[in-house]
Parts: C-alpha cells; structure tokens; sequence
C-alpha cells in the first residue's frame, strides 16, 4: 500500500509541535520562564528613571555679597546648594555622620545618622556630593587683597573632577569680584549646544536597559534551544524523526523556526511590558526582535551540536554569549561604542533596539544597522545551521 | 554514613574530572572573565567627564587640560570631526583652540572660546568641563590663584575603585560555575547515565554520594574563588575573615547546587532551572557595579548575602565580625537547605528503586 504524501511544511510542522509539545510538558520549565521574565520586567521598573544630572554642594558661609548671585548661577548649571548653618553640620554630613534632610517648607534640617525621630516628617534626604566652608571674613580679605582660605570638604564618593572643579570654581568666583573678568570671549549660549539638548530629558538608566534586557531573553532561549538540540542529540531521539519521511532540512528549518518563534514571543511580551513600544517604532522593533530571534537560533544550533552534556554545552554558550553580550553592556554607558565593540555580531541589533526604543529613530535612520545585522545573521546562521546537519548527517 | 566512602566518590569524581570540559572550562574562566570584565568597564567607564580638543597649532592650554584630574581628554585631528563627536555624544563637550591662541590670551585680546557641548550631556559635567576649561585658560595667561582652597578628606581610608567593584562579577562567575553547576551537573549526569544506580549498589549510600558531589562543589568554589581574587591582586585586611567567609560561601553554592543536581531529572531540567533562575542569581551582582542604583533592591536576591560579606571584606576593608550578620543569612539559608536537600536523596532514591 503506498503511503500518502506529506508535504514538507506540514512535516516542518509536525516537528514544531513536537518540540512544543515536549516544552510544555515541563512545568518547571515552563513557570521559571515565567518568573524570569516577570523578573526582567521587576528590575526594569525598579531601577530609577530619573537622572541626577547635578552635584549636591553643601555651604557655608556668613555674607559673600556678590559671590551669592555666582553660587545662584552655577546652581543653574549643574549644582544643587544646600546652604549650611555652620561647618560642623556640613563637615558631619559630609563625613557620614550625620544625614541632611530637607523638611516639607524647604529648611535644611541635620540630624544624626540612623535618628530616625529627628527626621522631618514629609522630608526628603539630601545626598551631598561635596562641601564648601567659607571663612567668616572672606568677603573682606578677597577685596582688600588678602589670600584668604576657603575649606573644600569631600568624601570617598566625590568625583575627583568635581574636587578639582570646585577649586576652579572658588577662584574664578574670587577673579570676577576682585576685578579680573574672563580672559576669553565667551560664546552665545545658542551655538555651543551640538544635537538635541536634552538637559532635565536625559535617557535614565531605566531606558538604557531596554536593550540589554532584550539581549538577555535572546540569550536564555538560545540556551534553552541548544539544550533542546543537544539532547535530542545525546539521546538520539533525532534519529527517530529522521527515520519518518521528514529529512535533515525540515528538523534542521522546524529548529529554527521554533527557536526563532519562542524568542520573539518572549521578545515581544519584554518589550510590551518595558513600555518600548510607547516610544519606539513598533514595525522596527518587531523585525529586529524576529532578526534577533533568527540570529540567536543560529547561535543555538552551534552550540547544541557543539556541546556533548550539560557543561559542554554550557561551556559552548559561555565562549559564544560573553562576547555577544558585550554591546548590550556598553548601551548602558553614553556615545558610541568603540569600534571594536561595533565589530560583534550582535552590536547592530542592540543598536537598533537602543535607538529605535529610546530615541525614535525611523527606517532610514536605521538601515546601514539592518544591512549589517542581516550580514552578521546570514554569517552565523549558516554556521549554526552548517554544523547542525553536518552533526545529524553524521549520526 | 562512612566519611572513608565519601573520599572515594570524591577522589572519582576529582579523578574522573581532567577528561570533563569542565575542568578546562574551570581553569580558563577566571582569566576570561577578568579578562572580559576589566575590557569591557576600563572602556565604558562612563562617570568621568569626555573632553574632546582640537587644536589647530601646538598650545600650553593643551598640556594644562591634559594635567586635569578625572577629565578623559582625546586629541582629534579637525574641528568637523570634533563637532560631529561632539553631537554623537562621543564626548561631553569639544574644545577648540585655534592657532594662536596663546599669544592672543597672553596678550589681553580675548580670543574666542569654541567650547561646544554635547546636548546629551549632563548639566554638572558641562559645568565642570567649563568651569576646567577657564581655569586652565587662566594658567595660561598668566593669572595667580587669588584664593587657597585646601581639600579635606572625611571619609576614612581609600575610595572604591571600578577595578575592586568589578570583582564581584568575576567571584560570583566563579561562585556559580564551580559552587553550583559542578555539583548540580555531576549529579544529572549520574542520574541520566544510571552510574547512580550502579553506585549504589555498592555499600555507598545516597547521602554520602550527595555529600561528596557537595564537597567537591565546595573545594572547587572556593579554590576557583580564591584564585579569582589574586589574579585580581585583591589585598583584605582580614585575611582569616575572607578565608573563612569564602569556605560558608563556597558552603552555600555548593548546597544549592545539590539541591539543584537533586530537583532536576535530566538535563532538559537542568537547564531550565539555571536558564529561569539566572536573574535571581546574577540581580545582585549588577548593583555593585552601579553603586547609584537603590541598593536595597539588590537584599532581596538571596544570592546578595552570599556575595556581600566578600565584597565588604574586599571594598570596605571590613573584619570577620564586621560581616557576621551577613555570614549568619548564608548560614541560615544553608540550615534551611539541609531538610530539602535530604528529604530530596530520599526522593531520588525511591525513584530509583
């Protein structure tokens, strides 16, 4: 009796829900890829989305006269004052001692670390970054000519460039009352600002970590398809699908397939939930998520075929993940990569997904960076999908 | 239980190690991940200011930037490409110097300053660039501080470097591939080879080759950690502390490796326990490395008591009893451990019968 014909697709197919179905059965599978997700979406929303974009400077002083209006200025641009009563207080804070606290009308209230009564109800605790004490004579001795001495107080968490810009600032504050004005022109405020000003908008940490969320989720269910793969190998259970009518292509399509799908629901569900959808692209972010997908599916198909048990596999992952999560760290810092970060494989896909998620970029802002992702996908796909057949011709 | 039988599967299984790719993998993977992780931060290190300048003839201003603390100063070689950085958020701020430009300062004429900003870049890192800038302008031409500002320091003993908050990623790499995979693995692998079987047939028990599969996991974790830190040249002022507090840690990853290579039947399962716990274990390793993030997020991944008592020992030249609260969680955790883990080699027993 002749048997009846089975198109391809519909063998492709059978292997899916094959592999669906053994997926599912794992329960305990099943709910950590859920924990782990809502994991992912906890952390997001937990890291502040606000950016301190100034240094809290503690004061003290009696009567600076003129320097006021400077301290205002310089407190636009990038300084918050919290003026002092007395040194004490501001060297005590600034040593850890003791904690500033503004209270609801806006005073600045000291008290002692860990006094919990004293706090003032409604108040918000003040971080300072570094202190200022100026002498009580100051005014005097700077416009008679006479040096005086102004205290710059920091800690271990003060950046050494604000130390640095602290002590410019005193002096320079110090040459305009005593009659020295810049020596330079300065600019119009106009023109010294290059691309969009972003100041009191900047992008939060919060929304840098789009990408390298995403990066994760790739990453874990690439994990999870090339254990998928390397057991099927280890256990042969390959070899009892490649004795039906299906041939090595439609495992080795149904794998990626499979793969891709099960990352891009995930992708997709991540990025619904980090709120990318809202500011990005929406065509943008679902094709770089299937690209993604596709990219991470040929990652997996090496490293199952690569790994013979649990660590080699692992190990295989760790050799090829390490290097790719490196673009998805350095979204996380300002500018652009370095050139030997653009050089991983995974570089243009995070790219895309930073840009497109956190600063609106279009199609044809974004096609060299497509161009390229499509290069690193062909590239490594092949590979993966190169040793996979090669390992199941072999078996 | 015999403690002599224990040795014996140990000494397999640390025999049996060498042909594994996990002793390889082992040995490589502190230098990678130092390797790795220094790389990766040492050229992101995003808090300091960027200042690019471009300076069409030689200028003192130049080398007066150039003396400036915590400032990243780059040279570029035309004005179109520092603007075009500039914009691209490359660096915070571009300076450029003209030719002449010192002699125009020195002789009193004002020369223009083209200090350009980026407009990603942060309020206090354009006022400290500014503000850097004009001070070094004012070296140049000439003009003495007209005031002394002298720096206190309130803080007791040094700051944190990036290179010691890198550490806990690398030890906790160590941590979890030797601590917590190596045990969890060689158990599935027993169980899915049925070498398990055919080891307890012998007069071996279940406890006392869960109990070696642990000790293994132990001594590998902390050999690995312990390697970790001196290629980090990490230098503690309680050495016996940081000693002790790694063998609890150690402890630790190797009980919950235990109980994973218990839970899991195969290495599907496997797997999918290390794929959905990843974030738990790593969530607090990342707020080290961001210290601005609220840390109080970090207490609740079980894994941070783990890693801290270490990371106050290493960065805050902490004392054993400094971390005693700490070391108390991990023990508790390890105490709470010790029920599941042997109710568990009952359970995997009677699946075996």
């Amino acid at each position: 009796m002749e048997r009846p014909k089975i198109s391809g697709p519909a063998l492709v197919l059978a292997i899916m829900k094959k592999d669906l179905l053994q997926y599912s059965r794992d329960k305990l599978y099943f709910w950590l890829t859920i924990v782990g997700l809502v994991a992912y979406v906890a952390i997001f929303w937990l890291i502040p989305a606000e950016v301190t974009e100034y240094a809290v400077l503690g004061v003290t002083y009696r009567d600076l006269g003129p320097l006021d209006a400077a301290f205002s200025e310089a407190g636009e641009e990038g300084l918050r004052l919290l003026r002092f009563d007395d040194e004490d207080g501001l060297r005590r804070v600034m040593a850890g001692t003791a904690e500033a606290w503004l209270d609801a009308d806006g005073e600045l209230v000291v008290v002692e670390r860990g006094d919990k009564d004293s706090r003032p109800e409604g108040g918000t605790k003040q971080t300072l970054t570094l202190g200022l004490a100026f002498p009580d004579n100051f005014l005097l001795d700077t416009l008679s000519g006479r040096e005086a001495t102004v205290r710059l107080l920091v800690n271990n968490n003060t950046p050494v460039e604000l130390r640095q810009a602290m002590r410019s600032l005193v002096r320079e504050m110090v040459f305009m009352i005593s009659g020295h004005p810049l020596p330079v022109t300065e600019p119009v405020a106009e023109t010294v600002i290059l691309g969009v000003d972003r100041m009191g908008a900047q992008i939060s940490m919060r929304e840098r970590m789009r990408p390298m969320l995403i990066f994760f989720v790739l990453m874990m269910e690439s994990l999870s398809l090339a254990s998928l793969i390397s057991v099927e190998i280890m256990h042969c259970t390959v070899l009892a699908i490649a004795a039906t009518p299906a041939k090595p292509s439609h495992i080795l399509l149904a794998k990626t397939l499979f793969g891709m799908l099960l990352a891009f629901v995930q992708v997709v569900v991540i990025l619904a939930l980090i709120d990318a959808f809202a500011v990005g692209n929406l065509p943008i972010l679902l094709v770089a998520a299937a690209l993604g997908g596709l990219m991470f599916s040929g990652v997996a198909m090496f490293v199952g075929s690569m790994g013979k048990d649990f660590m080699g596999t692992l190990t295989w992952m760790m050799l090829f993940i390490l290097p790719l999560a490196i673009p998805s760290v350095a979204s996380l810092f300002p500018g652009s990569a370095p050139l030997w970060v653009r050089l991983v494989p995974s570089y243009s896909l995070i790219d895309i997904l930073n840009r497109a998620a956190n600063y609106g970029a279009g199609w044809l802002e974004l096609a060299p960076a497509f161009g390229v992702l499509v290069v690193w996908l062909l590239g490594l796909f092949g590979l993966g999908w190169l040793t996979l057949s090669r390992k199941v011709a072999r078996l | 239980m015999n403690l002599k039988r224990v040795w014996y599967i140990f000494r397999k299984d640390l025999a049996v190690g060498p042909r594994s790719p996990l002793l390889v993998f082992m040995l490589v993977l502190p230098l990678v991940m130092t390797l790795a992780v220094q790389l990766i931060f040492t050229d992101f290190s995003g808090s300091d200011p960027r200042l690019a300048v471009y300076a069409a003839a030689p200028s003192e201003l130049l080398v007066e930037l150039e003396r400036l603390p915590g400032i990243r100063l780059t040279r570029l070689d035309g004005e179109g490409r520092l603007l075009a950085a500039v914009e691209a958020h490359d660096f915070d701020a571009g300076l450029v110097l003209p030719a002449g430009f010192d002699a125009q300062l020195r002789a009193g004429d004002k020369p223009p300053l083209e200090l350009y900003f980026s407009g990603e870049s942060y309020a206090v890192d354009r006022m400290v660039l500014a503000i850097s800038a004009i001070d070094a302008i004012r070296t140049v031409e000439g003009s003495a501080p007209p005031v002394r500002v002298d720096l206190i320091n309130l803080s007791v003993g040094a700051p944190v470097s990036l290179a010691t908050r890198l550490i806990p990623v690398v030890v906790f790499y160590a941590f979890v591939i030797a601590g917590l995979f190596a045990p969890a693995s060689l158990l599935v692998e027993e169980k899915e080879r049925r070498t398990l079987v055919a080891l307890l047939t012998t007069p071996a028990k279940m406890i006392e080759v869960v109990l070696a599969k642990g000790l293994l996991g132990m001594l590998l974790a902390f050999a690995l950690a312990a390697m970790t830190l001196a290629m980090n040249r990490v230098v503690v002022a309680d050495l016996g502390g940081l000693a002790v507090s790694m063998l609890i840690t150690s402890l630790f990853w190797a009980m919950l490796g235990v109980l994973i290579g218990l839970v899991a039947k195969n290495s599907e399962m496997l797997f999918g326990i290390v794929k959905g716990s990843g974030i738990v274990l790593f969530g607090p390793v990342v707020f080290y490395l961001f210290p601005s993030w609220p840390q109080w997020i970090a207490k609740l991944f079980p894994t941070f008591w783990a890693v801290d008592p270490l990371w106050q020992l290493m960065a805050n030249d902490a004392r054993l009893v400094d971390v005693l609260l700490p070391l108390g969680v991990v023990v508790g955790m390890c105490l709470l451990m010790l029920p599941a883990i042997v109710g568990l080699s009952r359970r995997v027993l009677r699946q075996l019968a």
